[in-house]
């Protein structure tokens, strides 16, 4: 399928839901059969950790107009590395809010010195944390913006 | 060496910096707010003062308005 700019892409890691709005004729099947994955009041609107790879699959072989299509990871060209690396740490940036590490990782702190191992912890993005370089909920009080 | 030693030396690697932002560096899976996903080797540095034009990245705002710790 030919891309267009405006096509956007989400993945669980297994699998890749592409979304092309341009198609999309608002038919509502989506969301009526699936609003824990296809809910569009939400941003992003398509939440692929909300159901079954299973599942989703099946939601978006219903859609009338292939605005939605899906492809296996295993299938897309890998990006970059060997297909075989696996991908041991996601960065996730919430809007408005911290950036969250999930996974494995090694972090360093500002003097250098490796903080304790942990497997998922949330940075701040506002500066006016008070257990900086962690997240302590502050951004909410000082209405901190930020894609 | 057992193997989750070898994973651990193979995870990327958070750099917290002085006054500066958050470097990620290796390999990794980088999704932004808007759901975009990235995959791969990458090195990319992130805002932590809050003032950046470029989020999340960061464009040198902390030079200007600083970062505390």
């Amino acid at each position: 399928m030919e891309m267009d700019k405006t096509d956007k892409k989400y993945t669980n890691g297994e699998i890749t839901v592409f979304w092309h709005p341009k198609k999309c004729i608002h038919a509502t099947t989506c969301y009526r059969e699936l609003i824990e994955v296809f809910n569009p009041r939400k941003r992003p609107w398509v939440n692929m950790d909300g159901a079954p790879t299973e599942e989703i699959i099946r939601v978006v072989k219903l859609c009338p107009t292939q605005a939605l299509s899906f492809k296996y990871n295993k299938e897309l060209a890998p990006v970059n590395t060997p297909e075989t690396a696996p991908v041991l740490c996601e960065a996730r940036v919430m809007e408005d809010g911290p950036l969250v590490l999930k996974g494995e990782f090694r972090i360093y702190d500002t003097d250098g010195q490796e903080l304790r191992h942990m497997k998922m912890t949330s940075l701040c993005r506002c500066g006016a944390s008070e257990t900086l370089p962690f997240c302590d909920g502050t951004h909410r009080k000082i209405g901190f913006t930020g894609k | 060496m057992d193997d989750n030693q070898e994973i651990r030396n193979n995870a990327p690697e958070v750099r917290i910096e002085p006054g500066g932002p958050i470097v990620l560096k290796g390999y990794f899976t980088f999704r932004d707010s808007s759901g975009n996903i990235i995959t791969g080797e990458q090195e990319i540095y992130l805002c932590r003062c809050g003032g950046s034009k470029n989020k999340p990245f960061c464009d040198d705002t902390h030079k200007i308005i600083g970062v505390p710790g």
